[in-house]
């Protein structure tokens, strides 16, 4: 394929924002300060489970300062959830887990608020917790929902409790397959909860307007859809209901599921708003955090694959049990997504795989950076190498020999446009020095691939305005928080519209402004908005050009903008300047507005027809095992990655090393760590280990091009990827360094000093 | 108990009062209105909340108001001279090493207090200078990037 010629596609000028965060200036969610606001605090259950007997919050109320205490009484009896509608904003009647909010407190000072929330006296009477998935799946359980039945896609003779999302891949005849292998290979791998930890802490504010409408501020990666849930929560009209996103310090997915993320922090601070007309603010405390917002579910799963002695797969059964915790949050969607994943991104002519998500005590799943991928490509990729071992072949010549091609089809996708899995298998090969490469006692060498879903999901739309000295302001529904919206879409829109990325200023969502959108998930901005951004900078340079057209003596077909200037194509002498033309609108339409949309229609339409160009990857590491203490020590690592064209290479480049870190944390040293009663035992930054700049290598990557993806320019989405494969790849160069196979993460040194004296190695 | 604090900030003289128990932090944000030092982990463990007193790098969070008494402090915000950015500060923007933003002010200011010890950073300086800084979107790659395109250029 010719490489495309762009003004600025693909390159990396400096971020919209950048020097307001440089200089402290950047306002983040909890910069904010509204004018008289009052302090709101959240009081969380004290139960893991519990029925909630009574609630006495009179001593509360007569703290001088407080302004309102509220609980579930004081909200519309209604509730909200993503597949099952499963849950109040404060609880009603049960608790199910330590973070689920109970009350809420609007005071003058939070000192005030927070001492308001110790005299709130609440009568629990106990229940049984369940901490364990697939204990709590059994069928003498104790129920944590009554009043949820079973998904209704569960075979009739299967008996379960607690479960709230069932997915079933079945293809060809397995059974007969494993029968005709030459090996079978039959494993269990588990990962555990870890917590998004983005730095800035989830807050919101919320004010009553004269008008009655309710104006609320939020940190959430999807804005409409928290519109949505605070009016039904609330039961306000939609439209008396405005949500304003400030700037966001990092989300991760972790704020990217409406109002469940931060376990319904908008509605409880609109609800304390409503009743005291005041306005009101929370931020929570980290710790309160990480207890009560969304995770990445910990998922055990059990893994059996048969191969021919060629290394040919012929057959993979399974079994995925994901911990969607105390409501069923993105766990359905999450566990759904794992489940296929088990299947592999291979040749795979038969299968049968079973995914329940199940039901706990714990923290609720939130769609956390490639959810269900992460915990899938684990299991997966650890045992492509198990299995390469037992066969003697190389786990590289195994992964090549069952490579999909071009329009074949994999677990979860109907056909492949086109398959770059070989050439990021070749490429990172090579940068790691695979055979090549001297590796002293006790130093191992892994790798690893992974892929990531395409499109499948919401439209999206932009609008893109010409001022009249000629900047350019564009409106899109997706938040930034060091994606998309202020590092690609600026430059799309430059490249279409012949500015400067700086003459480019792309809008905070506000809902009363911006156009609909789901939220910057699911690797998706690129793809959503800014195919939209470019269509909508494209319809916006017609106008210019009709406009134009009649200054120039010209055909608005021949006509070019370059620096800033609209020129006949070819006589670069006749010329008029961007400014003039988008002043002269104002006596023509009024304002240069150009629209565009991302079609889903369009998009699934495309995937049928022509198949997914989805992304893929392979990663690679080196890694020194210290068999005295279990200490892993990462020497090198690569990654390479096929995310089609890039829009703005750093962007690209730092969500992949991101990603990968974010990884390499759950690999190494990342979990939230339970009691028996369903405490979190390291909910702060002082007990939840996080990888800073001493345990990390520098991350090498290398960007192929596959055959363009759905995005702009053939972009692929980049955000979620790279969090894939890490876990595996670094798993399987202990075993290469060491023989041992450690299957539950993290590989911490507890966990792999045990490994090694299982195995006799230590 | 509310007590007064006489303190000098970004060069310029700070009288205020605040509750015994407020942090420089809270001091800096709530008191004064200064935003630029940023909120997260309130432990002392992230570093979002850096600042430089008496020309040491301190989690501003875990450090009392109270302390800053007749100290020295400079804040992110008193950096740059006027439009003209630190080299630190424009050294962060050119190697893309912002992503969300949030860590950054915190890392500004630990890497200014390195780059004010020791012009020529070796690798073991630099990891222990930002040790005690999270940052969760880069991947740390571009911030040490930063880093050594600021000490080449101070």
């Amino acid at each position: 394929m010719a490489k495309a010629e762009y003004k600025v596609i693909g390159t990396s000028p400096a971020r919209m924002g950048g020097i307001d965060r440089v200089i402290g200036k950047g306002v983040y969610g909890i910069d904010l300060m509204l004018k008289d606001q009052l302090h709101g605090a959240i009081l969380r259950s004290q139960y893991a489970h519990a029925k909630i007997i009574s609630i006495d919050t009179s001593e509360a109320k007569k703290l001088p300062g407080v302004h309102a205490v509220i609980t579930a009484e004081d909200a519309p009896n209604v509730r909200y959830g993503r597949s099952y509608i499963d849950r109040h904003i404060l609880a009603r009647g049960k608790v199910r887990f330590m973070g689920d909010p109970v009350a809420a407190v609007a005071a003058d000072t939070l000192a005030i608020a927070k001492a308001a929330l110790k005299k709130i006296k609440v009568t629990y009477e106990p229940l049984p917790v369940l901490i364990d998935a697939e204990e709590a799946m059994k069928p003498d359980a104790v129920v944590l929902h009554d009043d949820m039945p079973l998904p209704k896609n569960i075979p009739a003779d299967v008996k379960v409790r607690n479960v709230c999302g069932f997915t079933q891949v079945h293809v060809g005849d397995p059974d007969k397959a494993m029968a005709e292998a030459d090996l079978v290979v039959e494993e269990v791998y588990e990962t555990k909860m870890i917590h998004p930890q983005y730095l800035e802490p989830r807050s919101a504010a919320a004010q009553m307007e004269p008008n009655g409408r309710l104006t609320v501020w939020a940190n959430a990666q999807a804005p409409f859809p928290v519109r949505q849930e605070v009016a039904k929560m609330l039961g306000m009209p939609l439209n008396n209901v405005r949500v304003i996103s400030a700037d966001i310090g990092g989300g991760f997915g972790g704020k990217g599921s409406g109002i469940t993320s931060g376990a319904a922090i908008e509605p409880i601070c609109g609800l304390l708003a409503q009743k005291t007309k005041r306005a009101v603010m929370i931020v929570l405390d980290k710790a309160e955090e990480t207890i009560s917002t969304t995770i990445r579910s910990g998922a055990k799963m059990y893994i059996k694959t048969g191969v021919k002695k060629d290394g040919t797969i012929l057959a993979r059964t399974g079994k995925v049990i994901y911990d969607t915790g105390g409501y069923s949050g993105f766990g359905v969607q999450a566990g759904g997504r794992c489940t296929n994943m088990l299947g592999g991104w291979y040749l795979m002519p038969n299968a049968h795989i079973d995914g329940y998500t199940v039901y706990t005590n714990k923290q609720v799943c939130g769609p956390v950076r490639g959810p269900g991928g992460p915990q899938a490509a684990f299991a997966v990729e650890s045992h492509m190498d198990t299995i390469a071992a037992k066969l003697g072949m190389d786990p590289t010549e195994f992964r090549l020999k069952n490579i999909p091609k071009p329009g074949d089809k994999i677990i979860g996708v109907h056909k492949l446009r086109d398959v770059s899995l070989g050439e990021t298998i070749k490429v990172a090969k090579e940068n790691i020095g695979w055979g090549k490469v001297k590796l002293e006692k006790n130093q191992g060498i892994g790798l690893a691939t992974g892929s990531w879903i395409e499109s499948a999901g919401p439209g999206g739309g932009a609008i893109v305005k010409v001022n009249e000295d000629g900047s350019v302001t564009v409106h899109v529904g997706k938040i930034d928080m060091g994606t998309a919206p202020r590092f690609g879409i600026p430059v799309i829109v430059a490249e279409e519209l012949g500015v400067p990325v700086e003459d480019v200023t792309v809008l905070s969502v506000d809902t009363d402004a911006s156009p609909w959108d789901a939220g910057t998930v699911g690797s998706r901005a690129i793809l959503v908005s800014g195919t939209a951004s470019q269509r909508a900078a494209i319809d916006a340079r017609t106008q210019l050009f009709k406009i134009a057209a009649g200054q120039l003596e010209a055909s608005p077909d021949d006509l070019e903008i370059v620096d800033r200037q609209i020129r006949v194509k070819g006589t670069p002498s006749k010329t008029v300047a961007l400014s003039v033309v988008a002043t002269n609108a104002h006596n023509v339409i009024g304002e240069v507005i150009g629209r565009g949309y991302c079609d889903n229609l369009e998009l699934m339409a495309e995937e049928k027809a022509h198949g997914s160009s989805q992304p893929f990857t392979t990663h690679a590491c080196i890694v020194e095992v210290d068999t005295m203490t279990g200490n892993v020590k990462i020497l090198k690592y690569v990654a390479v990655h096929d995310i089609g064209q890039p829009i703005h290479l750093a962007a690209v480049e730092g969500q992949i090393e991101g990603a990968t870190a974010m990884s390499i944390g759950q690999a190494l040293c990342e979990q939230v760590v339970f009691d028996k009663d369903g405490k979190t035992l390291n909910p702060s930054f002082v007990d939840y280990l996080m990888p800073t700049l001493n345990m990390m290598p520098r991350i090498e990557t290398t960007l192929v091009h596959g055959y363009p993806g759905a995005g702009p320019y053939g972009a692929k989405g980049a955000g979620e990827i790279a969090c894939v494969p890490p876990m595996a790849c670094i798993a399987n160069a202990i075993f290469n360094a060491t023989g041992v196979r450690v299957t539950k993460l993290p590989l911490s040194p507890e966990n792999v000093l045990r490994a090694l004296k299982e195995a006799g190695k230590a | 108990m509310s007590v007064k604090i006489n303190t000098t900030i970004n060069g310029q003289a700070v009288s205020a009062s605040a509750e015994a128990s407020t942090s420089l932090l809270e001091f800096l944000r709530d008191t004064l209105e200064m935003k630029g030092s940023k909120l997260c982990c309130n432990t002392g463990e992230c570093g979002a909340c850096t600042v430089i007193y008496n020309g040491k790098p301190i989690n501003s969070c875990v450090t009392m108001a109270a302390d800053a008494n007749g100290a020295q402090i400079t804040t992110i915000e008193g950096l740059a001279d006027g439009d003209k950015l630190h080299p630190v500060q424009q050294a962060f923007i050119d190697t893309g090493a912002v992503q969300c933003g949030y860590c950054t002010p915190g890392y500004i200011m630990s890497v200014k207090a390195l780059l004010d010890r020791t012009k020529k950073p070796t690798q073991a300086d630099i990891e222990e200078a930002v040790s005690g800084n999270i940052c969760r979107c880069t991947g740390y790659n571009k911030i040490v990037d930063a880093i050594h395109l600021a000490a080449a250029k101070l």
